[in-house]
C-alpha cells in the first residue's frame, strides 16, 4: 500500500498514523476489500459501441455490510478535523477559506496534478493528493477525520460518471467504513425532477446511496453560485464581447458561495439538522436576461448580447448524443432540458433561516453581490489585462 | 438567428470535438510532461490529429513542431489572445464562417506573411471555434464552475487580492506580522487567519523540525529563535510591521514561566522598539517613529532654566524637629556630564530638578507616547512629575508622577504617559497636550539598594544622576503587539500564582517599552470552531466562562487595526448565560460575524493603560 501512495510528506504522516491505527486493531484490511473488491455496480452504458445510447442511471450500489466499526478508545478524533473534498473548485475553495477562518484544522483532498493547488496551503490547509476515481488512495486521507465536507464535481470535459458517481461511492463506502462521524454533500436542486440530466442523476443517486449508507450526513442542495455569472456575463460585458444568453424562462435563485459556505457551518454544527435534506437558495430568482440587463446598468455599457433559443440547444444536444464521441458534449448541454422545462429554481428560505438561526439580510443578493464586483474589479481586471498583454509571448 | 444558427450545425461536430480535444491537450501535455508513465500517452496522438485536421488542412508536412507549441501557448495567454480578436468577434456567426473559410482554404490571397502563417491561421480559427463553441455550450448549464483559461485572473482576482471577499483588510498587503508561538493552539489559527487576510507572515520558531515546518502554511516565513536570547530576536523583528506573541511556558516550572512568559515579552518588545529606533534613525528624524527632543545636556549652557528645589512631604513639626538635612545640585562637570546629586537625611524630605518644557514650534506633547532619558548614576528610583494644565493660569495645573528606577551605569528609561497617575486620586488622567512643566524627584522613601558589592555599603538617601537627554517618544494609532496572556482561570491551583506572577511581569514589561500594545487575557481555552457565541470584553478579573481558541485569534487579527484596541489589556470569555435578573455583565460584544466589527465597539466602553 506504502508503493500505491505518492512520496508526499502530508501523506505520508497521514500513513503513519494509519498504521498506528491499524496496530489498535482497526481492520485495515477489511475495508479495504469491501471497497475495492465489490465495486458499485452503475449501469450507465458508456461502452455501448458507435451508437450512444440514452445515458440511464440506475442506482444499483449496495452498501456493503461492513465490519463494526471499530470505535474503542484511543485517540478521540478532534471535532474541528475536516475534509473537503473538491477544495478547488469554485465553492471549495469557499468551503476552505471559511473553515480555516472559524479555526477548524482542514484538510483538502486534492487530485494530484502538476499545477498543484498552491493557494490552499498557503492558506494553511493540508493538501493531501488522492483521486477519487482510483479509490485505493482515498483510506489514507481519512485518518483522523471527523467530518467530510463533500463539494467535488467532475470537471466539464470528463466523462461524468468517473468522479460524480463511482468516485463518490468509494468515498462514502470509505468514509463509513472509517468511522466519519459526519458527512456533508452537496446536490443540486430539483435533482428528482430531471432524471434525463446525467449529473443531476447522479447527484440524486448519491444522496439516496447516502442516506442508504447511515452515515450521519447533511444533504445540501443548491441553486446556482454567483460567482459563475461573473465569467459568464459580467467579464463578456466589461470587456465589450458579446454575451450570449438563451431565452428561457428559467429562473435561477443565485447564492454567494461565501454564504453558502457560512450557513454550510452552521449547519454542520447544529446537531439537529443530522440527516436532514437543506436547500439553500438566493434571496431571489433571476432570469438570464434579467442578470444581463443588471449587469448591463451596473458596467454603466450596453451589452451585446447573443440570444439562442433554447431550441437549438436541444437540437445540438441530440445531434451530439448521436456520435460515442461526443457523448459528453451532450452530457454538458444536458441542462438544456432543465431550461425548457419552465421550472423556478429557488425555494422559500424562511424556514431554512430559522432552523440555522440566521438573519435573512446577511444573505448577500445579486445586487449586491454584482455591485462589490463591478465597482472593485473594473480597475483591478484591468490592471490584470494590461500586464498578461506585457508579458505574453507570440510564436 | 434561426437560419444562422443553422448553418453552424452541419459542422458542429467537427468543432465540438476539436474543443474537446483541446481542453484536454493543454492540459493533460503538461501532465505527460511530468508524468511520463501515467496512461495519458496514448490519447494524446489521436488528439494533436484530430486537432490537426480542422485547423490547417494541408499544411501537415509544416506542423510537425506546432501542437506542443501552440497547446502550452494556450493556456496562458488564449484570454489575450481572444483579446486580441475583439475585433473579429462579430456576433454574427456567419460572418466568421465565412472569414474562417477564407483563411481556411485560401492562404495565399492574404498578403502579408503573418497571414499565410499556418500557426497563426490554426490558431486563430482554433480561437474562433473555441470562443463560438464555449459560449454556446455555457448556455446550457445551470451555474458550473468558471472556465478553465480565466481561471488564473479569476484566482487573482477571488483568492489573492480578494476584493469580493469578506476577509480583505486594506493595507494588509504592507504588513508583516511575526508571530511568536505560530504552532500554539491559538498561534496556529492566528497564521491561518493572517494568511486568508493577505498579511506577510514571519513564524518565530525553536527548532526548524519538519513537523514544526509542516504545520505551517509554506509561504510563511520561518524564522530560527529563541524569545529568551535575546540575540536571536534581533533578526527575527527585522522588517515587521506588527507582532503577535501567543507563546506560552509549555510547564509550569518557574524558569520555564521567567524564560517565555516574562523575559521573552521583554525581550522580544526591546528588541522590536530597537528596530524601530534603527528605522528611525535612518530617515534622519523625519519619520513618524523618530523621538522629539525635550532637553539635551551637552553644555553647561544647556543647565539653564532647570531649577533644583527641595521640600518634605510632612509639614508638622515633629519632621522638622529630627530635621537632619538635605542638599543637592545640579552642575555640568568638567568631563562633560550633566550631574544632579545630593542627600536628603530629612525624614520625608526629598529634592527635585525641575524646568518648564519649551518645545520646538508645532510640536506638542499629544503626539508623543511618552518620555524615555538617558540617565546614568547610582541606581536610585526617582519620581518623574509633570504638571498639566492651562500655561495661561498656573493655579489650573494638576500633577501627575510616576516613579522610574535606574540602574547603575547609564541607562535609558521609558516611561509612557499612560504610566502616570494624577497627584489627587479625582483629577482626570494625563493629557500630554497641556504638560507645561517636568520635574524629577529623588526621595529616600522606597529606595532598594542595587546589585553589587559596592552598592551595598552607600547610603541610600544620597544619589548622583547623570543625565543625558530626556526626548519624547512618538505616538502611533495602532496596535504594535498583541500580547495573549491569561485570566488564570482554568490553571491548577497551585500553580496559579506563580503562571500569573510571570504573565504579569510580562504584561508590564511590555506596557513599559513605549510600545502600542493590547493584552487579551483569554478565559480557559477550548478548542472549538468560533464565531459562534457572544463574547464578553472586561477588565478586572470578573470573567467565569471559557472562549474558544479561534475567537481569541479572531480578537487578536482584528486587534492589529484597531485604533481602540491600542494599549488596551482585558480579559475575554463567551458570554455568560445567567438566570433572570443576575446578571452580572453588561453584554458588550454581538456574535462575531462577518459583517459587524464586533471589536470596536466592545473596546471603545473599555479603559486604556490599566
Amino acid at each position: 500500500m506504502a508503493l500505491k501512495l505518492p512520496s508526499h510528506p502530508q501523506l505520508a504522516r497521514v500513513h503513519d498514523r494509519n498504521l498506528s491505527v491499524a496496530a489498535n486493531g482497526f481492520g485495515v484490511f477489511s475495508w479495504r476489500r469491501s471497497v475495492v473488491s465489490d465495486s458499485p455496480s452503475l449501469s450507465l452504458s458508456s461502452s455501448a459501441g458507435r451508437r450512444y445510447t440514452k445515458p440511464v442511471v440506475k442506482c444499483t450500489a449496495k452498501i456493503q455490510a461492513t465490519g463494526a466499526v471499530n470505535l474503542a478508545p484511543g485517540t478521540p478524533v478532534r471535532p474541528t478535523s475536516i475534509l473537503v473534498v473538491g477544495a478547488t473548485g469554485t465553492l471549495g475553495r469557499q468551503i476552505v477559506r471559511r473553515a480555516l477562518d472559524e479555526g477548524y484544522d482542514v484538510r483538502c483532498l486534492v487530485r494530484p496534478r502538476p499545477a498543484p493547488a498552491d493557494f490552499l496551503r498557503d492558506w494553511g490547509a493540508v493538501v493531501v493528493n488522492a483521486d477519487l476515481s482510483r479509490p485505493e488512495t482515498i483510506p489514507a486521507t481519512l485518518v483522523g477525520i471527523h467530518t467530510v465536507i463533500d463539494c467535488a464535481t467532475g470537471r466539464p470535459e470528463e466523462p461524468i460518471k468517473t468522479v460524480d458517481w463511482e468516485g463518490k461511492v468509494a468515498l462514502i463506502q470509505c468514509a463509513k467504513a472509517m468511522g466519519i462521524q459526519k458527512y456533508v454533500f452537496y446536490s443540486i436542486h430539483n435533482c428528482e425532477k430531471h432524471p434525463e440530466v446525467p449529473l443531476m442523476e447522479i447527484k440524486y443517486c448519491t444522496e439516496k446511496f447516502l442516506r442508504d449508507s447511515g452515515l450521519n450526513h447533511i444533504i445540501i442542495r443548491l441553486c446556482g453560485f454567483m460567482q459563475g455569472l461573473i465569467g459568464q456575463y459580467a467579464v463578456p460585458i466589461l470587456e465589450e464581447k458579446s454575451v450570449w444568453g438563451t431565452d428561457a424562462p428559467t429562473r435561477i435563485a443565485y447564492m454567494d458561495t461565501q454564504d453558502i459556505a457560512r450557513l454550510t457551518f452552521i449547519a454542520l454544527r447544529n446537531e439537529n439538522i443530522n440527516g436532514k435534506l437543506l436547500t439553500f437558495a438566493g434571496p431571489r430568482a433571476w432570469t438570464t436576461q434579467e442578470v444581463i440587463t443588471l449587469c448591463e446598468r451596473l458596467a454603466g455599457q450596453d451589452a451585446n448580447v447573443t440570444t439562442v433559443p433554447v431550441s437549438i440547444l436541444r437540437l445540438t444536444r441530440q445531434l451530439t448524443r448521436f456520435f460515442e464521441w461526443t457523448n459528453d458534449v451532450a452530457d454538458r448541454l444536458a441542462f438544456s432540458e432543465v431550461l425548457t422545462s419552465d421550472t423556478v429554481f429557488s425555494v422559500p428560505m424562511g424556514e431554512t433561516y430559522d432552523v440555522l438561526g440566521v438573519d435573512p439580510k446577511d444573505v448577500v443578493t445579486l445586487e449586491k453581490y454584482l455591485q462589490d464586483y463591478f465597482t472593485n474589479i473594473l480597475k483591478k481586471l484591468k490592471d490584470l489585462k494590461a500586464q498578461s498583454k506585457q508579458t505574453d509571448i507570440y510564436f | 438567428m434561426s437560419a444562422t444558427a443553422s448553418a453552424t450545425r452541419p459542422s458542429f461536430s467537427n468543432s465540438s470535438v476539436y474543443q474537446y480535444s483541446k481542453c484536454r491537450l493543454s492540459s493533460e501535455l503538461l501532465a505527460f510532461v511530468s508524468f511520463p508513465n501515467t496512461n495519458w500517452d496514448n490519447r494524446i496522438p489521436s488528439c494533436i490529429n484530430s486537432r490537426r485536421c480542422c485547423t490547417s488542412r494541408g499544411h501537415n508536412s509544416r506542423l510537425l513542431l506546432v501542437p506542443r507549441a501552440g497547446a502550452s501557448n494556450t493556456s496562458k495567454d488564449s484570454k489575450s489572445d481572444n483579446a486580441q480578436n475583439d475585433n473579429e468577434n462579430d456576433d454574427d456567426r456567419d460572418e466568421k464562417r465565412q472569414v474562417q473559410k477564407q483563411q481556411l482554404t485560401q492562404p495565399s490571397v492574404s498578403l502579408s506573411l503573418d497571414d499565410v502563417n499556418p500557426v497563426g491561421l490554426g490558431r486563430r480559427s482554433r480561437q474562433l471555434f473555441d470562443e463560438v463553441w464555449r459560449k454556446f455550450s455555457g448556455l446550457g448549464q445551470i451555474s458550473r464552475t468558471i472556465r478553465t483559461d480565466d481561471k488564473e485572473a479569476l484566482d487573482a482576482l477571488l483568492i489573492r487580492e480578494g476584493p469580493l471577499c469578506e476577509f480583505a483588510i486594506p493595507g494588509a498587503q504592507n504588513t508583516t506580522v511575526l508571530v511568536v508561538g505560530a504552532t500554539s493552539r491559538i498561534g496556529r489559527i492566528v497564521v491561518r487567519k493572517l494568511m486568508l487576510r493577505g498579511y506577510i507572515v514571519k513564524a518565530l520558531v525553536r527548532k526548524a523540525d519538519q513537523d514544526v515546518v509542516d504545520m505551517l502554511p509554506r509561504s510563511v516565513e520561518i524564522v530560527m529563535g529563541d524569545v529568551g536570547d535575546p540575540a536571536t530576536l534581533k533578526a527575527a523583528v527585522e522588517g515587521c510591521n506588527k507582532i503577535i506573541y501567543c507563546a506560552t511556558a509549555r510547564s509550569a516550572i518557574t524558569g520555564d514561566l521567567f524564560r517565555v512568559d516574562h523575559r521573552g515579552v521583554y525581550n522580544l518588545s526591546k528588541a522590536f522598539q530597537d528596530y524601530n529606533n534603527k528605522l528611525a534613525q535612518l530617515r534622519a528624524g523625519k519619520s513618524s517613529k523618530s523621538k522629539l527632543s525635550i532637553a539635551k545636556f551637552n553644555s553647561a549652557d544647556s543647565l539653564n532654566g532647570w531649577e533644583v528645589r527641595q521640600g518634605t512631604y510632612f509639614e508638622d513639626v515633629v519632621a522638622t524637629k529630627y530635621d537632619g538635612g538635605m542638599d543637592a545640585n545640579f552642575e555640568f562637570t568638567e568631563s562633560g556630564d550633566a550631574v544632579f546629586s545630593g542627600y536628603v537625611f530629612t525624614r520625608g524630605g526629598y529634592v527635585e530638578l525641575s524646568r518648564k518644557l519649551s518645545l520646538p514650534l508645532g510640536s506638542t506633547l499629544d503626539r508623543y507616547e511618552g518620555l524615555v532619558l538617558s540617565v546614568g548614576g547610582n541606581g536610585r528610583s526617582y519620581v518623574l512629575i509633570l504638571e498639566a494644565g492651562p500655561s495661561a493660569d498656573p493655579s489650573q495645573s494638576k500633577l501627575y508622577f510616576a516613579r522610574i528606577s535606574t540602574k547603575v551605569g547609564f541607562c535609558r528609561v521609558r516611561v509612557p504617559f499612560s504610566s502616570f497617575r494624577p497627584v489627587k486620586p479625582d483629577d482626570p488622567a494625563l493629557d500630554p497636550f497641556l504638560v507645561h512643566t517636568f520635574t524629577i524627584r529623588f526621595e529616600p522613601r522606597r529606595q532598594r539598594p542595587a546589585e553589587g558589592h559596592a552598592a551595598k555599603k552607600q547610603d541610600l538617601r544620597s544619589f548622583k544622576l547623570i543625565l543625558e537627554y530626556i526626548k519624547a517618544l512618538p505616538t502611533g494609532q495602532e496596535t504594535d503587539f498583541v500580547l495573549v496572556s491569561c485570566s488564570g482561570l482554568g490553571i491548577e491551583p497551585s500553580r496559579r500564582e506563580q503562571v500569573l506572577k510571570a504573565k504579569r511581569a510580562g504584561e508590564d514589561s511590555l506596557r513599559r517599552s513605549g510600545l502600542g500594545y493590547t493584552i487579551i487575557r483569554p478565559g480557559p481555552l477550548k478548542e472549538e470552531p468560533g464565531g459562534q457565541r457572544a463574547l464578553i470584553f472586561d477588565q478586572g478579573n470578573r470573567i467565569s466562562q471559557g472562549i474558544s481558541c479561534a475567537d481569541v485569534a479572531d480578537i487578536c487579527v482584528k486587534a492589529l487595526h484597531d485604533s481602540t484596541a491600542r494599549n488596551k489589556s482585558f480579559d475575554v470569555c463567551y458570554e455568560y448565560v445567567a438566570e433572570e435578573g443576575r446578571e452580572l455583565y453588561e453584554l458588550v460584544a454581538h456574535l462575531p460575524d462577518k459583517a459587524n466589527n464586533y471589536l470596536t465597539p466592545a473596546l471603545s466602553v473599555l479603559e486604556k493603560n490599566t
